[in-house]
């Protein structure tokens, strides 16, 4: 059996789906699959198939990195017949499902349900297949057999089918390296990529251990649903990059300004690298290193003179900024990211748009959907009431129906951009459950 | 037991712009009623509180103050803070300083189990809390934003006294200044 135990917590990390807790290397491929179970008893036996195919945390890995997670909505598992006392018994925001949280998200106007791809959003969505591997005929035969996991079941529909990669780069559509701040978990043996910031207790990402609260977080019941398991929220996120790079031309001088807007409006450069460590410009052998890349905080740039308050990733994860609130515990508001790319990269220099469809298949992983990613999205993302900016949201990612502005604290005076429209709406996502094996196990032979 | 609907509980606290209210009301034990007056009397004394210090330990907590009434037999406790209060009652829960600080005094009061289970504080403190039926602001914007104002006040001021301020401002850029620099 294979744990790891890091201050007391050992991880049943053979139980543990790997989809949750690890990185997949870059560059890879895969393909997020929606199914909807129209028959009960297919359902169980697509779990029970799934389940074979599942990859726990603890196995080594394969050579080229395939991977199968399995996640479930909550209309997924009450087509599955789990008892309704134990649905009952998942937080309110899983059981209401990500479109009827789209007030409160703030996916309203062009990102509201009604104009969401189909069938994000209904309660047709039941299950969320990933595969994804480092080599395209491994994923062909991993999507395959999951295919087949489903489609010799008549009562089993796949209603939904997403290609996703990503790039050797780690480079997403708006040019930036994505998928570097991410917090490092007690338990699951692999080192802090933050030198500066001690793991997160392991009930922040994987349910029926103790998180930050020194609580165990909300457990869906019974035992062996719940531990384990890890909430997943998935967006498919369309980003305007034509429309992101003409209004960075319209308002920067030169081209080197150009990035340098780009700069402050993500906190890093294209290539990865922090402001926090290369304020002035870019350092592509920093934005590359592990080791180095993460190792910053925020206390030495109060005022923001090298990152933005504002800018997507210090809004995302403030570190130590607001430490002198005494109001905010940021560690109760990290999370566990996923992302992957669709759709073709606009080339480079096109500013024209090309109608395609591209952006990035947001992923979230952790143990609590309302004060992890809810937060995170509402009052970080959204809003600018922390940064004492209410008027400003995320110039990357922000919810706006109204075009918005952007501030750069900067000598002799601050720069602020003016009338910047949104660069990114959403197209549909929902909130899924990934459980633990011996959940999927217990799913599948369900007799209700 | 949760059931189907409790997703939709109404969020404590109104919100005025970008600033919420927030209202606890306790029962003070019985006989608790001196003791609580000097517990508030030594809050008062601490850095922060003292009258003219402005720097409590939240800052993000436009004011605060502890209200005894009925003859001493109940406690409020109302303020104004910026940010949905829902939102960041766990973080309330877990920073240090304010529940340590918060303990001293809910001792005095009913209910009250003591650190450091924090889930029975949360579950206490959220049953105290009440909904304002009115609730109105004279100024908007957050602690963060006022504090700005007014550096940039008292910086607008000592512009001012400089004895080449009025020639200073006849820049044209400078008129929305100037409009504000006769009183
Ligand atoms: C299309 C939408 C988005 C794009 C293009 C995007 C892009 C990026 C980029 C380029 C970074 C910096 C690289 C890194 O640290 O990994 C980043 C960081 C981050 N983003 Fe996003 N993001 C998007 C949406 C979101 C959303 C919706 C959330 C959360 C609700 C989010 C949360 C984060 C977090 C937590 C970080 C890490 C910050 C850190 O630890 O320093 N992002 N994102």
């Amino acid at each position: 059996m294979s744990t790891v135990t890091t201050n007391g917590i050992t991880l049943d990390l053979d139980d543990i789906q790997a989809g949750a807790l690890y990185e997949r290397p870059s560059p890879y491929v895969g393909v997020y699959l929606l199914l909807r179970i129209r028959d009960r008893a297919d359902g169980r036996d697509l779990v029970r198939r799934l389940h074979r195919l599942a990859n726990p945390a603890g196995s080594a890995d394969t050579p080229d990195n395939t991977s199968i997670t399995v996640a479930f909505t909550y209309h997924g598992l009450k087509a599955l017949g789990v008892p309704q006392e134990s649905l009952d018994s998942f937080v309110p925001e899983f059981r209401e499902g990500m479109a009827a949280r789209a007030a409160i998200l703030g996916d309203t106007g062009e990102s509201s349900p009604e104009h969401w791809e189909e069938p994000l959003g209904s309660s047709d969505v039941h299950v969320a297949v990933v595969v994804l591997s480092s080599d395209a005929a491994q994923l062909r035969e991993a999507a395959e057999k999951a295919r087949q996991a489903h489609a010799q079941l008549p009562g089993i529909d796949l209603i939904w089918r997403q290609d996703c990669y990503q790039l050797a780069t780690g480079r997403t559509s708006f040019g930036f390296k994505d998928g570097i701040g991410q917090p490092s978990v007690e338990g699951t043996g692999r080192p802090s990529m933050n030198p500066r910031q001690q793991p997160l207790k392991a009930g922040e990402i994987i349910l029926g251990y103790p998180d930050e609260t020194g609580e165990l977080p909300p457990m869906p019941t019974p035992d062996v649903l719940g531990r384990n398991g890890t909430y997943v929220v998935f967006r498919k996120l369309h980003t305007k990059v034509a429309a992101y790079r003409s209004y960075l031309r319209a308002k920067a001088a030169d081209r080197a300004d150009e990035d340098l807007l780009g700069a402050k409006m993500v906190g890093r450069w294209q290539s990865g690298a922090p402001l926090a460590l290369a304020p002035e410009t870019d350092d592509p052998e920093l934005g590359a290193d592990p080791r180095r890349n993460n190792d910053f905080t925020f206390a030495d740039d109060p005022r923001g003179f090298k990152c933005p308050v504002g800018s997507h990733a210090r809004r995302a994860n403030p570190r130590d900024a607001l430490d002198e609130d005494g109001s905010v515990d940021v560690r109760l508001h990290r999370m566990i990211r996923r992302g992957t790319s669709y759709g073709p990269i606009l080339p480079d220099d096109v500013t024209e748009d090309d109608g395609a469809d591209r952006g990035i298949i947001f992923v979230f992983a952790g143990a609590h959907l309302k004060r992890q990613f809810e937060f995170v999205k509402t009052q970080w993302l959204n809003d600018g009431i922390f940064i004492g900016a209410p008027l400003e949201s995320d110039p990357l990612v922000g919810a706006r129906q109204d075009p918005g502005s952007f501030t750069i604290a900067q000598r002799p005076i601050r720069r602020r951009l003016q009338d910047m429209p949104p660069f990114v709406i959403t197209r549909g996502g929902e909130y899924c459950f990934a459980p633990s094996l011996s959940a999927l196990r217990w799913l599948a032979e369900l007799d209700t | 037991m949760t059931t189907q609907d409790d997703g939709a509980a109404t969020q404590p606290g109104l919100m005025v712009g970008p600033t919420s209210e927030f209202s606890l009301f306790f029962r003070v034990k019985p006989d608790q009623g001196q003791s609580l007056r000097a517990a508030l009397l030594d809050l008062q004394n601490t850095p922060g509180y003292r009258p003219g210090d402005y720097g409590m330990a939240i800052k993000t907590i436009h004011e605060a103050r502890f209200v005894l009434f009925d003859e001493d037999t109940r406690l409020a406790f109302i303020t104004s803070f910026d940010g949905p209060w829902d939102a960041y009652m766990e973080d309330f829960f877990t920073s240090g300083p304010t529940i340590a600080l918060f303990d001293l005094i809910f001792q005095h009061v009913e209910g009250y189990e003591g650190l450091p289970d924090v889930a029975a504080v949360k579950a206490f403190v959220l049953g105290a809390e009440q909904t304002a039926a009115a609730y109105a602001r004279n100024y908007g914007g957050t602690v963060k934003e006022i504090r700005k104002a007014q550096r940039v006040a008292d910086a607008f001021q000592q512009v001012l006294d400089h004895p080449q301020a009025a020639e200073a401002l006849e820049h044209p850029a400078l008129q929305p200044l100037l409009d504000e620099a006769a009183d």
